[in-house]
């Protein structure tokens, strides 16, 4: 079903509208909340969460790309329930490597001034993927987006692990020099 | 820690960039697609369900295989039975022969080619397109997949003759089960001995009632309350719907007329704000209006607004709405409130930065509001015109199908406003914000009704085909339930006919692709039987796939 439809379902406020989107981003909701939970039960209550939220969004929202709405708030609620496990030590996985990975691209603090706020931060971030080449840009967001394994990566764009191991750390790097340059302390 | 930070933030990256990113799913979670279970695959994914919505139905539904009623299962999602033909008026010179057939030719794997499925998204810019084509390339690296439906396709045939020694000419009305968004897909096609016929659409009411929120249902079992829709869930509920006739004449009679009830319209154009900016702590700028009202003598029914506050002790009300930018949809269009009964007094508003009734901080907004005195009719109308433009601009079944036109829509809202909002007596908790476009118009089930004029030459003949694609039920998948991946389909011998049905055959076309799992026919694809003579009310096949090609 076209994804406008979808949306009217949300504004009829029509059941309906929750199964197809189940049917048609169930699965992508899913690999998401996998990704970062490792655990089906657990993904599979972070991917209903999405819905009842998405149910409670629209309206008055009115997603212009609902797959990427969906995503997002999956990710934040597989997030927020990856940190609660990781309390209760049950976390690990994926978002352990990224936020792992990720530290290196933290800027110290010796020749900033202020902590900017998020959304420069956000502008920071677009503008440093846009002027990647593609392929690293999706590797990237593969990564640190998805969270999707480095061997998934390779595999799915024929790489080998280390290309894109190799490719990532670099891209870490050249990070973490835009942000300093920017004077961006997180 | 600041790397959860930076992750955090990552995840509001710009839309276009995860997008791009979008993992092939399908592909990586079901590495060994091969060709049947890829059939197999599409027909279940039809049916992933609600999860978190349906879960405390399932309480209610655990006995799921033969709950509710003596004869097939109790799915979670009813599509309603196939019915017979009727006359809008009886006739006792005709008498009818009726053969059903039921074809799975829809689930017959068909391929697609990524160069089809992009090619056919005609409103992309080529370049659009071509990223498509890209993105289908990468999920089905096969240059293609193969999809099939679990709809199966009714051929509803009936040999009408006509006993008696003059003409027959008469209305003939075949009903269906739909709702108005989908009813393009649904709606059967009717012929006479082979020649396509043009057809009426009556639409009944809506075919349900209304349920609680399943609030305490773990400990109590019970679901008082009336938020949520109640929909039919078996053959025996159009029975009793449509067994005394009086849903058939109201669908057949004319919409009412509310010009005679006086209304006070406030419009609200032009709204102006501070655009959307969380940096500045302006997450949703809102204009809330405030107004006083005598809860007893006023109903307020609005167009537009997203959120109310209501606090009849003190006899005020207010109703506020998210201002739209420039880029959002249905910007320019007004917001209303039509108020019946005494005037509501002292209406004020003022911009917030967002849209809780507890936010504090304003923000420069304005509104130009216009009152005037009017009736409900025109006042709905003005509204509905809106909301029936807002479904069209979505793609709704207006866009491929104008003949079914507004007076039909806006006749429907103003039944379910009359009979279910706080304008009724009977009014549910559903409705009670009084939102205009809250009304269950579009969305739900309803009986409705093809009406054609066909003639029958004295001592003769003739033969009528109703031909349509028929959802099955089902149940939602994530429920696991023992009827995951199962569709059933029913129908009914003599619910709201009055036909003189002499003979009735069912005949199944099971192309291959079934397995029978529930069924009364008597179907026996073993031994070759497929064709069996009905003598019951009600006949129900429940069938899974079988796994071929």
């Amino acid at each position: 079903m076209d994804d406008r439809k979808i949306v009217q379902l949300y504004m009829d406020r029509s059941d309906q509208a929750i199964s197809e989107t189940s049917k048609k981003y169930g699965r992508y909701c899913h690999y998401i909340a996998n990704n970062i939970l490792h655990n089906e039960e657990d993904s599979e209550e972070c991917v209903n969460d999405t819905y009842l939220r998405t149910w409670n969004s629209i309206p008055p929202k009115q997603p212009k790309l609902l797959r990427t709405f969906l995503g997002k708030i999956t990710r934040n609620l597989s997030l927020n329930r990856w940190e609660k496990l990781s309390a209760e030590k049950r976390g690990g996985g994926q978002v352990s490597l990224a936020l792992e990975e990720l530290s290196e691209c933290i800027p110290s603090n010796e020749n900033t001034d202020s902590i900017v706020d998020n959304m420069v931060l956000k502008t920071a971030l677009d503008h440093f993927l846009d002027e990647l080449p593609a392929q690293t840009r999706i590797m990237f967001v593969r990564r640190y987006w998805y969270m999707s394994s480095v061997k998934e990566i390779a595999d799915e764009y024929g790489f080998s692990e280390s290309k894109v191991t190799v490719t990532l750390f670099r891209t870490r790097e050249k990070l973490k020099t835009v942000l300093e340059k920017e004077g961006i302390v997180l | 820690m600041k790397e959860k930070h930076l992750l955090d933030v990552l995840g509001n990256i710009d839309d276009r960039h995860i997008e791009e990113a979008a993992p092939a799913v399908k592909k990586s979670r079901m590495p060994s697609w091969a060709k049947w279970s890829s059939a197999i695959a599409a027909c279940l994914v039809l049916f992933v369900g609600i999860g978190g919505f349906i879960l405390p139905r399932i309480g209610g539904n655990s006995g799921v295989g033969d709950s509710g009623h003596g004869d097939g299962s109790t799915f979670m999602s009813y599509a309603g039975p196939v019915f017979p033909l009727t006359l809008k008026e009886e006739n006792a010179a005709i008498s009818a022969e009726r053969s059903l057939t039921l074809d799975f030719a829809p689930w017959i794997p068909v391929w697609i080619s990524n160069e089809e499925e992009a090619a056919s998204l005609t409103y992309l810019t080529d370049a659009e397109r071509q990223d498509a084509l890209n993105a289908y390339n990468e999920w089905y690296p096969d240059g293609g997949r193969y999809e099939s439906s679990c709809k199966i396709q009714v051929t509803d045939s009936y040999t009408l003759t006509n006993e008696s020694t003059q003409n027959q000419t008469v209305s003939i009305l075949y009903p269906f089960v739909s709702n108005l968004n989908s009813i393009d897909e649904t709606r059967p096609t009717l012929s006479l001995d082979g020649n396509a016929l043009e057809t009426a659409l009556h639409a009944g009411s809506y075919a349900g009632g209304f349920q609680g929120a399943w609030g305490n249902w773990a400990e109590t079992h019970e679901n008082p309350g009336s938020l949520n829709l109640d929909s039919i869930e078996s053959w025996e509920g159009y029975r009793d719907l449509l067994s005394d006739g009086t849903y058939l004449q109201r669908a057949l009679g004319d919409f009412a007329d509310l010009s005679d009830i006086p209304v006070t319209v406030y419009e609200l154009t032009d709204a102006w704000g501070p655009e959307e900016n969380n940096d500045a702590g302006i997450p949703n700028p809102t204009i809330n209006i405030m107004f006083e009202l005598d809860y007893t003598k006023t109903n307020v029914l609005t167009y537009g607004f997203n959120q109310g506050q209501y606090n009849a002790e003190q006899g005020i009300m207010g109703k506020g709405f998210s201002v739209r930018q420039p880029v959002d949809r249905m910007y320019g269009v007004p917001y209303y409130i039509i108020v019946i009964g005494e005037d509501i007094e002292n209406l004020t508003y003022q911009g917030f930065a967002t849209g809780g009734w507890d936010t504090k901080k304003t923000v420069e907004a304005g509104v130009t509001i216009k009152r005037s005195e009017s009736n409900l009719e025109d006042a709905l109308r003005a509204a509905a015109a809106y909301q029936y433009q807002e479904l069209i601009d979505v793609g709704n079944y207006f866009e491929s199908n104008p003949a079914y036109g507004f007076e039909l829509y806006f006749g429907l809202m103003k039944e379910h406003l009359m009979e279910y909002s706080v304008l009724s007596e009977n009014a549910v908790e559903r409705y009670d914000d009084g939102a205009i476009e809250n009304l269950d118009v579009s969305g739900v089930s309803r009986v409705f009704w093809l009406e054609a004029e066909i003639t029958i030459p004295a001592g003769e003949s003739v033969t009528l085909d109703a031909a349509s694609e028929k959802m099955p039920s089902y149940d939602f998948y994530c429920a696991d339930t023992e009827n995951k991946g199962i569709s059933g389909y029913d129908m009914v011998t003599e619910l709201g006919s009055n036909l003189n049905l002499t003979e009735q055959t069912a005949k199944l076309e099971d192309r291959g692709q079934i397995e029978i799992v529930r069924q009364n026919f008597g179907f026996d694809l073993a031994n070759g039987i497929t064709e069996v003579k009905l003598t019951e009310p009600h006949y129900y096949l429940e069938v899974k796939s079988n796994g071929k090609e």
